[in-house]
């Protein structure tokens, strides 16, 4: 999988390359609006996360051109601009998905997995780690062959947890995820609690081995023993 | 009142009373002049009688005629005779029976050796008859002069303010936030032409500086979560490492805490200042009374966790005209604020009519004057999960959007109550 990263803040467009590099993505960055062009000229990608405001241009004209190249390339926007305008432009001229900064890296690696699993199997792929198996399409989930029935928000970080394998996510990541931003952290975090808690129950029931580890009280990982 | 009235009604004082003052003194002139007249006539009499005196030691005439009549009577002698003396006198006219006034002469003239009050009038009849033409047609003249002017001034100065007035008018009319610029004409006058030139001027000025405090805002904010996306980024790299110690994590997490508060900080600035600069125009009707149950129903995961319970009391839609995005910014800010400063196993209570939205919530009493709970960076107690803007960003949009909400607490009761403005 390739992706292109085009940011001018060359220490974001490092972490996120950096992040997205563990995942086994091919990365590359671009810091400006000639470079990037260039690059989309060039090489094809399968995803590219974009800046809209560029110190030579705007993210909007990227994105159209490369509609135009190439369109089946997942395009995912970060902006700092959090306006509904904004958002429901770049999402008209095609882009996939809209990311207000700052944002999570899990939250962007798991959207830019969703999106590649939508455009590469239409959804219809299933995944896995050891004897779990999500099938997303469905909103199903089992573990050791076995149906397990998860509430709407279990199902939701589970999925979390399977694109983020390995690494420590925050609660803030988690709570935000799940409910957006609109809520209290000290309410949302006691609710991730309990829901990780619930999550937990239910797979090691099922068989499955316990994967979620509490890190220092800043978050959970989820991941190989 | 407006100015030129102001000016009439100053210039019609002023000349009235500078008219007033000159028909006193045109009135004294003249009765100076005429008094001196008949007085430097009697003088002569007086001369004429002396000589005649003189000449024949003798004076008889008759005291029949009252004009130029010439009384002379005898005094004794002993006493100091006064210096001779003008005075005024009615005389009564015998057929008329009307007092007529006279100019009266009186001097002390020895005749034939014995001391005589000898005393010559004259008649001030015609003087005075035409002291009263002269001032009455002075009167008339003058009144005239003074209406006229004040007509003549007021219609010219009306014609003289006129571009003033019209520039009144186009000010009136400037939209600052528009990015036409103030039109102005170029009046002849040279004042006026100056005050437009320097009308536009400051126009322009105040127009440019306008938008580019606008996109500094924006900028600033944009600007800033550049930097706090990189802050948050590293911190969750930084996370991954396997050797963190728990005092590490904790300083990492209070890094990461206070980066997501700036955040939070910096988009509620944005979007008072988005509010306050009307960026939002498109309004639609909202059914805010529908939207804020379907917040509620979002929020049901947390309100079960604090468990608080909802309840509605059945009444008309609340619908008014608001941005779609800033309706649910207002709600939400409302929902959350219900949420906060309840106390578990607290209550929500939502009533609606059509002219009003009310959202109760038990939760402790405030600690802070109720005055101040929409004011900017407000918090109630220490909560650190507040940034002190909600209430602010809910009248900020109540203000600009012509609704109104008003907070009351009655025995553990927070409402706070949404409204149209009249």
């Amino acid at each position: 999988m390739k992706v292109l990263v085009v940011e001018d803040e060359r220490g974001l467009a490092e972490s996120i390359t950096d992040y997205m590099t563990k995942e086994e993505y091919i990365c590359e960055t671009a810091a400006t609006f000639r470079e990037a062009d260039e690059k989309i000229h060039l090489y094809q990608y399968d995803c590219i996360i974009v800046d809209l405001t560029l110190p030579d241009g705007s993210g909007l004209h990227l994105i159209q051109t490369l509609k135009q190249l190439v369109a089946t390339t997942g395009i995912i926007i970060i902006s700092a601009r959090n306006s509904l305008e904004d958002k429901l432009k770049g999402l008209e001229i095609g882009s996939d998905d809209y990311l207000t900064k700052p944002f999570h890296l899990s939250e962007l690696n798991a959207r830019v997995k969703s999106l590649l699993r939508r455009r590469q199997f239409g959804g219809h792929n299933e995944l896995r780690f050891h004897e779990i198996t999500v099938v997303p399409h469905a909103r199903r989930v089992y573990v050791n062959e076995q149906l397990t029935t998860l509430s709407r928000k279990e199902y939701d970080l589970l999925l979390y947890f399977l694109s983020n394998t390995d690494v420590v996510l925050t609660k803030a990541s988690i709570a935000e995820h799940l409910w957006g931003d609109n809520i209290d952290s000290a309410d949302s975090f006691d609710m991730v609690y309990s829901h990780i808690k619930n999550l937990r129950r239910k797979l090691l029931d099922k068989g499955a081995a316990d994967y979620v580890q509490s890190v220092y009280g800043i978050g959970y990982k989820f991941g190989s023993l | 009142m407006k100015l030129l009235n102001k000016a009439n009604y100053i210039y019609l004082l002023f000349s009235l009373v500078i008219y007033l003052l000159s028909a006193l003194a045109f009135y004294q002139v003249t009765r100076f002049l005429i008094y001196d007249e008949v007085e430097s006539r009697l003088r002569v009499e007086k001369r004429d009688f002396e000589a005649y005196v003189r000449t024949h030691h003798d004076w008889s005439s008759s005291p029949y005629f009252v004009e130029n009549k010439i009384v002379v009577t005898p005094v004794s002698q002993r006493t100091q005779p006064p210096p001779e003396a003008f005075s005024d006198t009615l005389i009564l006219n015998r057929y008329d029976n009307e007092l007529i006034p006279f100019r009266q002469l009186t001097f002390y003239e020895p005749v034939d050796g014995v001391m005589h009050r000898v005393a010559i009038r004259k008649s001030l009849i015609q003087t005075y008859r035409l002291l009263e033409a002269i001032t009455a047609t002075m009167v008339l003249f003058l009144g005239m002069l003074l209406l006229g002017t004040f007509w003549f001034q007021s219609r010219l100065s009306g014609r003289l303010w006129q571009p003033f007035y019209d520039t009144l008018a186009t000010i009136k009319r400037f939209d600052l936030s528009s990015t036409l610029p103030l039109q102005l004409p170029q009046p002849a006058i040279t004042e006026f032409s100056e005050l437009n030139d320097v009308l536009r001027k400051m126009a322009d000025k105040m127009q440019h500086d306008y938008h580019s405090l606008k996109e500094f805002t924006e900028n600033a904010s944009h600007e800033m979560q550049t930097p706090l996306a990189l802050i948050n980024a590293k911190v969750e790299q930084l996370i991954q490492t396997e050797q963190l110690t728990a005092t590490q994590t904790h300083w990492i997490d209070s890094i990461y805490e206070a980066s997501r508060r700036i955040a939070r900080l910096n988009q509620g600035l944005l979007l008072l200042a988005k509010i306050e600069n009307h960026q939002f125009i498109d309004v639609h009707p909202v059914n805010l009374s529908a939207e804020l149950r379907q917040r509620l129903l979002d929020m049901d995961e947390v309100l079960l966790h604090k468990q608080i319970r909802v309840s509605e009391e059945p009444g008309a839609d609340f619908q008014v005209l608001l941005p779609p995005f800033l309706a649910e910014s207002l709600l939400s800010n409302l929902v959350s604020n219900a949420i906060r400063h309840n106390h578990p196993g607290g209550f929500i209570q939502v009533r609606s009519s059509a002219s009003q939205l009310q959202l109760c919530n038990s939760g402790p009493s405030l600690h802070t004057a109720p005055e101040s709970l929409f004011q900017r960076f407000r918090k109630e107690g220490n909560s650190h999960e507040s940034v002190g803007l909600g209430l602010a960003i809910v009248r900020q949009i109540c203000d600009t959007y012509h609704l109104m909400v008003t907070y009351q607490y009655a025995e553990g009761l927070h409402t706070l109550t949404l409204a149209g403005r009249e």
